[in-house]
């Protein structure tokens, strides 16, 4: 391996000693002036001139932009007549012969998204030439107001799967790319933005409670121009170790080069609950505690809690929910100037995103700055930077705020009679007041980010460039908490201060070679390269309790009288690669990809650092063979695609391989002392997970390329999964971090992008569908199942199996005898709920009688988008669906447990008493400890309309020194179609080995915004 | 343009030539051959054995005790508050090999006994010049006399037991997996690890910063005890006459001083679990488990319930000094200032200079301590005899005395060996409550006793397979070469 790399280094030294003498016999010479053009570029249908247009002399590098009326000149030393070349974004590129000094151009509007731009992995490409499967996101989407652009992707294009799980204001967002791949491993895509490549793991000090921000929140999503996504491993074996869960590539915007622009965006809205839960009010659940009380301890009578007067007077009591639950408001404020000249481009921007949470005292908000700017500051150099700064603060939900808000019984108040709050729910399930932990406990993080990459790529002879990009990520997320001593969680410490700082900085240099040939039909595109990032994190955590006041909150941690132990921890990780790839063109008909990537990773075993990459894929653009001309009628272009590459995961975090130590700490001689004990057993041999995948697609354009058809079809097998293997007790550990098992995917992939009609009036149709089937192929070890909570991963079934007891109806009078042995109670009474004796052996535990009740991975996603406009009207309409999923509805299953001890689901109306023998739904009884059963696990299949605007440009005739008008109103999440009972289908847990749970997440909202974007 | 060149020359090869090193030199974390390198780090080493007495969260000598074990006896019942399905199942006897917290127990003590063969090992390597003879001998025992306590109660919960004595460092299936050792041999281990550990320093000879540690009165006096249980009658007597004679110790006169904060590690303790309140987390859970949650202010966690048929409360006579120092019927709210009334509480462990944060309790555990000798001494006496003997009577008296209430040679000085016996089981169960000796002492006596007396109780499904615990299905699953116990089949 060592001498390969020497090898590779002496290649690459070499070419770059080529590109700096190359360089030395550049020469300039003066232009001398033969000729002056000047000209119009208009649309060709509506003959509006076209500002900020690039003209271009053929064959030289001289161009020129179109001003604000559509003109251009030029003074130059060609002769006429000479061949100019006219680009304009959605235009069809245009070649006319100049003749004389004055010229007219009129553009088509571009029919075909074919000759689109898609951005590939260490490079662009025409969508048309594309070999791999790549999805780019309709930028329609990002105009949603959403915190974080993961958000935005929801229902995007096929093969993506994206599950928010959490409703707090920048909350976190977890993706599957053709689904999850890893068991203990990360499953998250890579992101890469601007060319950094970045995996979107927590940033948390771990001070804070609730749900952490997610990082991408710090990224403004206003500033993306767009997101490609590159699925199949054609596309992604050049991210080799981190390209398993595809690659989501984020571009930013990018100044143009006509004249300046600036425009302002404001919008406004409006969020609220989408549903509330049904429970139980005041009386009701008097009435039930009660009955609770009685079956529990008969001798004391009927009216243990309230006599029968007290209840009547007790009404509907207080509603946690309506208390909690709140309408907020939604801002966004963009300020974009852009513009520049055919050597210097720029656009900055300024944001500010606040968006109150529906839950009080949560909120999330942003600034973020932007400058990006592109130049050319010699003839071969070309010079580009992209750099964002932000600041986000968020107010967060402390975690178990919503259960609490469910279970808090209706008869408690929010504050007692002499006006303090109300410390906990009264009874013997002891939790805090919801409403005085948001009132008074503080759990607030800020994050700093600043993230650019900058390049400069050096044109050394026609068609070979250089390319040296370096980049930095450096964030800081600052957390404070502070528990007063006037509610619950404070009582016990006398107040409690705490404060964390999580810092990280990760560098990037990305050495590139590009050498692009055509050779009569042939043509070339060959990259090499050497990247290498280092990541470096910090995490410093302290507090103190028992505190004289709580006014001075987390800010005076001296004062309090008892220090929390403080902690630290650094960790860094290192990640080496080189790369290449050769794509080949034979006459617009046959296209060949190679790539490979190695790279060395520190996270691995010493016996195992580094992993080779490879990946192949061919396709063959039928529409442009010579017997397919005669269906160029219907079929206008069609394109077969395959490949196969091997990409891999490396996402376990550092030092997994070694065996560290952990420090402990014991009581001797009435003093803390400390201890070391190993924390693993040393595995040299920790590796890669890999994953093998194929992939065979299909593209369609129909009438002229109006309709176009996607069709991708793949199988994903990954070995070497990283898996946490467990090992027995007997050896002192639990598990050992090793490479065992494997995972399959298959899906199919169906995307059609339709325009259904042109010209004035204009409708187009983005339809996707994607199809994925999950199966664990082996556990390694002989292992064939492993059992976590409410979960089982078993060879033969796909993750996210829930595994539970299957609920068989209510014990009925004098059925005692023959079924009380399957209520699992030692004492069963009618009215138990039965449970079937899944072992067979004449008993019910809740141990031994469980099976797989459900999934919680769809059985197929789609999404459709429907756009019109008419006239500078417009007209958005998309709808998201998630098919066949199942949902462990947590919060039913608290609430369902009729115990007297905390409030219960509406269902215990219906509860089975003497007088009311239900089937279904139990008695009230003591017995608190849940059992997880199929009752719980419901049916996520969700339709919604996802996102509704409405939008009309102001036509720029109208108006002098404003270049465009466009007011919207849009709303999102408005019409949900599910038999889902809990909050919301669509947020639930999003982690591997346990998605689709559904508790205490904080719900999604339902919106309405508005807003107005004026360009000067 | 020259300059360019130079510029990109200069990049390219400086970014190759500056790799960062791929190796992981992590920061934050000693890696294990770094260390076990000098007398402190090796007493570290031992430091972390003792921690395994207790880890955060509900373990061992914390509570697990209490929840996994003592929770199927006589004495105590899952309260209105246990949510947990696994402790409901332990206190109505309906638990399975998959129970959580009988996992736990298993769990827990293996990995104490792994940590305490990594010290006995390391330790042993450490360069003589980096460590005092009689202090690597010290540690080297101290972690023997930890591995025969977690051995022992192995040994009584599940019966046969891999009998693991060297550090797994490795993931050779070899080193993995382990059949099971007949409890005899599990038996001969510890007392061999106990003879070894009888070389310790006398209770006394340790500076007060090393107060807290294993002695050689506390490796006797668990010798004596696992004789006991052995039911190897005159061992049993003269290891525990050895510890009475030697001295050491005695009883404190005044019952409450066993749990007071100024008397830990007194003249009655032998071996404690140590605690200290606002010390990370150090601190007693016991008390907040077994504080009322209905008093304002007091913030308790109670999810037990001590058995009221069993009558242990109202097994006490008024006059029992233990009664008041064991367990609470009222308490002064220190938010409102009321007094409140509620169905007993276990009460030894109760803080009272944390009121309100019971989960910061510094009370100590005693794991072992004189009183316990006594009885041991007691009870080996009357089995290795026909009738009790004068000092039996003697030995019971003493706890008798300390407690206030009448002496038995007084009220029954003419006890035949049963009746003896019951009266010294009986003793313990009063004295010893809430220090995780009912559930040995019950199946000590074998199934139909543990059986007669848990349905006497109300736990109505009490089967003679319950004087063992199942071994951990998960174990069963993982390695090939463990059985499970054939009570449980």
């Amino acid at each position: 391996m060592a001498y390969f790399l020497q090898q590779v280094q002496r290649v690459t030294l070499l070419i770059c000693c080529v590109v700096g003498t190359s360089l030395t016999i550049s020469a300039q010479t003066k232009p001398l002036i033969n000729s002056h053009l000047s000209g119009r570029v208009m649309d060709a249908q509506t003959k509006e001139p076209l500002p900020g247009a690039a003209v271009q002399i053929q064959g030289t590098t001289h161009g020129v932009i179109t001003d604000q009326q559509g003109k251009f000149s030029f003074v130059t030393g060609q002769p006429f007549p000479y061949t100019l070349i006219v680009t304009y974004t959605g235009y069809k590129k245009l070649e006319i012969v100049a003749n004389n000094p004055n010229i007219d151009i009129a553009l088509e509007v571009l029919q075909s998204q074919l000759n689109d731009v898609v951005v590939v992995g260490y490079g662009t490409k025409k969508k048309s030439d594309l070999t791999g499967a790549i999805s780019s996101v309709n930028n329609n989407l990002f105009k949603q107001p959403v915190s974080s652009i993961d958000q935005a992707l929801k229902g995007s294009v096929p093969g993506v799967q994206v599950v928010q799980t959490s409703g707090q204001p920048g909350g976190g967002v977890s993706i599957r790319v053709r689904g999850g791949s890893s068991i203990q491993g990360g499953n998250e895509p890579l992101y890469v933005i601007d060319g950094f490549p970045v995996y979107n793991s927590t940033t948390n000090a771990g001070t804070t409670s609730g749900t952490p921000i997610n990082p991408l929140a710090s990224i403004n999503p206003a500033d993306i121009e767009n997101i490609d996504i590159l699925k199949d491993a054609s596309a992604t074996a050049i991210y080799g170790s981190r390209g398993a869960n595809g690659v989501v590539i984020v571009t930013t915007k990018k100044g143009r080069a006509d004249r300046s622009n600036i425009s302002w965006e404001s919008s406004y809205g409006v969020q609220s609950l989408r549903k509330k839960i049904d429970v139980l009010n005041a009386q009701e659940f008097a009435i039930l505690r009660n009955e609770v009380l009685f079956d529990t301890n008969p001798a004391k009578g009927p009216n243990q809690y309230l006599s029968n007067e007290e209840v009547a007077k007790l009404g509907k009591g207080t509603d946690w929910q309506d208390a909690a639950f709140r309408s907020g408001n939604i801002q966004n404020h963009q300020l974009t100037i852009s513009g520049g000249s055919a050597k210097t481009r720029y656009l900055l921007s300024g944001n500010y995103f606040t968006q109150e949470g529906i839950i009080r005292h949560t909120d999330f908000n942003r600034i973020s700055l932007r400058a990006n700017i592109d130049a050319q500051p010699y003839e071969r150099l070309k010079i580009s930077s992209s750099i964002t700064a932000s600041k986000s603060d968020a107010n967060i939900a402390p975690s178990g705020i919503v259960s609490s808000l469910l279970l808090m019984p209706p008869t408690a108040t929010i504050y007692e009679p002499n006006g303090s709050y109300t410390l906990r729910n009264p009874f013997e399930n002891i939790f805090a007041n919801p409403i005085a932990t948001l009132n008074e406990q503080l759990n607030k993080s800020t994050t700093n980010r600043f993230f650019g990459t900058a390049f400069g790529e050096l044109k050394v002879i026609e068609g070979l460039h250089v390319k040296v990009l370096l980049g930095a990520d450096v964030n800081t997320t600052n957390e404070k908490l502070y528990i007063p001593s006037t509610i619950y969680e404070g009582t016990q410490t006398g107040g409690a201060a705490g404060r964390g700082n999580y810092s990280s900085y990760s560098w990037l240099n990305e050495n590139t070679i590009t050498y692009n040939k055509n050779i009569g039909r042939h043509a070339f595109d060959v990259l090499g390269g050497f990247t290498q990032q280092e990541f470096n994190s910090d995490v410093v955590r302290t507090g103190a309790e028992k505190f004289v006041t709580d006014q001075l909150k987390y800010n005076s941690l001296q004062s309090g009288a008892t220090l929390v132990r403080p902690f630290s921890n650094t960790t860094s990780w290192v990640l080496h690669s080189w790369l290449a790839r050769v794509n080949y063109t034979y006459d617009n008909r046959l296209y060949l990809t190679a790539s490979i990537r190695t790279d060395g990773s520190s996270r691995f075993g010493k016996g195992n650092k580094w992993g080779y990459f490879p990946s192949a894929a061919v396709s063959w653009r039928i529409g442009n063979e010579d017997f397919f001309k005669r269906y160029k009628q219907t079929i206008s272009d069609l394109k077969l695609r395959a490949s196969f590459g091997v990409t891999g995961n490396l996402e376990i975090g550092e030092y997994q391989s070694l065996a560290t130590l952990y420090s402990v700490t014991y009581i001797i001689g009435n003093k803390i002392l400390t201890g070391f004990t190993p924390n693993r057993i040393a595995n040299d041999q920790l590796g890669w997970e890999t994953t093998d995948q194929y992939n065979a697609g299909i593209d369609v354009g129909l009438w002229n390329n109006r309709v176009l058809v996607t069709l991708d079809g793949y199988y994903k097998k990954t070995r070497n999964l990283l898996l946490n293997v467990e090992l027995p007790w007997t050896s002192g550990q639990a598990s050992s971090l090793q490479n065992f098992g494997s995972v399959e995917n298959r899906g199919i992939e169906i995307g059609i992008n339709s325009k259904n009609f042109v010209g004035d009036f204009t409708w187009s149709t983005d339809f996707n569908f994607s199809l994925n089937r999950n199966k664990v192929l082996s556990l390694g070890n002989g292992a064939k199942q492993y059992i976590t909570g409410n979960y089982i991963i078993q060879v033969g079934q796909p993750l996210g199996s829930f595994y539970g007891t299957v609920t068989n109806g209510i014990l009925q009078t004098g059925e005692e005898k023959d079924k009380g042995a399957f209520t699992g109670n030692a004492a069963p009474k009618p009215g138990d709920r039965l449970y079937k004796d899944i072992n067979k052996d004449g008993t019910f535990t809740t141990a031994a009688d469980r099976a797989i009740i459900g999934n919680a991975q769809p059985n197929f996603l789609a999404g459709i988008q429907n756009h019109f406009s008419y006239h500078g009207v417009s007209l958005s309409v998309f709808f998201q669906g998630s098919f066949g999923n199942k949902i462990l509805n947590g919060n039913r299953q608290s609430l369902e447990l009729f115990t007297g001890q905390q409030n219960a689901a509406g269902s215990a109306r219906d509860r089975w008493t003497a007088t009311n023998p239900s089937q279904t739904i139990p008695r009230a009884k003591l017995d608190p400890a849940p059992i997880f059963s199929d009752r719980f696990i419901e049916d996520g299949t969700f339709v919604r309309l996802k996102n509704i605007a409405l939008s009309y440009d102001i036509s720029r005739n109208w108006l002098h020194n404003i270049a465009g008008i466009q007011v919207y109103v849009s709303a999102q999440n408005l019409l949900t179609w599910t038999k889902y009972t809990g909050f919301d289908p669509e947020v639930t847990s999003g982690s591997n080995v346990s998605p689709g749970t559904d508790a205490g997440i904080y719900p999604v909202a339902k919106t309405f915004n508005a807003g107005i974007k004026v360009s000067f | 343009m020259k300059k360019l060149g130079i510029l990109f020359l200069i990049i390219c090869m400086g970014s190759i030539q500056g790799c960062s090193s791929l190796d992981e030199n992590p920061q934050s974390d000693i890696v294990t051959n770094q260390f076990y390198q000098n007398e402190s780090q090796a007493d570290a080493a031992v430091i972390a054995a003792y921690r395994k007495l207790y880890e955060t969260g509900q373990s061992l000598y914390n509570s697990l005790f209490q929840i996994g074990v003592e929770m199927a006896t006589d004495d105590y019942e899952a309260g209105p508050r246990a949510r947990n399905a696994h402790v409901r199942a332990i206190s109505g006897l309906t638990h399975d090999a998959s129970n959580d917290r009988m996992e736990q127990l298993w769990k827990q003590s293996y990995d104490a006994i792994n940590t305490s063969n990594i010290a006995i090992e390391r330790i042993a390597l450490i360069g003589e010049t980096h460590i005092n003879g009689t202090v690597r001998t010290r540690l080297i025992n101290e972690a023997k006399f930890l591995r025969a306590l977690h051995y022992f109660n192995l040994v009584r919960w599940f019966g046969d037991v891999p009998l693991v004595l060297h550090e797994v460092n490795s993931l050779e299936a070899n080193g993995l997996y382990v059949e099971k050792s007949p409890s005899s041999e599990v038996y001969a281990q510890i007392i061999k690890d106990l003879q070894d550990a009888e070389n310790l320093p006398a209770p006394g000879a340790y500076s007060a910063a090393n107060i807290g540690r294993a002695t050689s009165g506390s490796a006797k006096s668990l010798l004596a005890k696992v004789y006991l249980t052995q039911q190897n009658w005159t061992l049993a007597a003269a290891k525990s006459r050895e510890v009475i004679e030697a001295k050491w110790y005695d009883l404190f006169e005044n019952f409450a001083d066993v749990y007071a904060v100024g008397r830990k590690n007194g003249k009655e303790h032998i071996f404690s679990a140590q605690f200290l309140g606002n010390a990370g987390y150090q601190g007693n859970s016991l008390a907040s488990r077994s504080a009322p949650n209905e008093v304002p202010g007091i913030n308790g966690d109670y999810a037990d319930a001590i058995h009221k048929q069993g009558g242990l409360y109202e097994s006490f006579s008024e006059n029992d000094t233990r009664k008041a120092v064991t367990f609470s019927t009222s308490l002064v709210s220190p938010t409102d200032g009321k007094t409140y009334t509620f169905e007993p509480h276990l009460h030894k462990y109760y803080d009272e200079s944390v009121v309100g944060n019971q989960g910061q309790s510094s009370k100590n555990l005693p794991i072992i301590r004189y009183a316990e000798v006594l009885l041991i001494y007691a009870e080996a006496l009357n089995e290795s005899s026909g009738a009790p003997s004068t000092a039996a009577y003697e030995a019971i008296d003493k706890v008798r005395a300390r407690a206030g209430i009448a002496l038995l040679k007084d009220i029954a000085p003419n006890l035949g060996k049963d009746a003896f016996r019951d009266s010294v089981f009986q003793e313990r169960r009063k004295e010893l409550v809430y220090e995780y000796q009912r559930w040995f002492d019950l199946v000590r006596r074998g199934p139909d006793y543990y059986v007669k007396t848990l349905k006497a109780a109300g736990k109505t499904l009490a089967a003679p397979k319950h004087i063992r615990f199942p071994t951990p299905q998960r174990e069963l699953n993982l390695n090939p070469k463990l059985k499970q116990d054939p009570l449980w089949l």
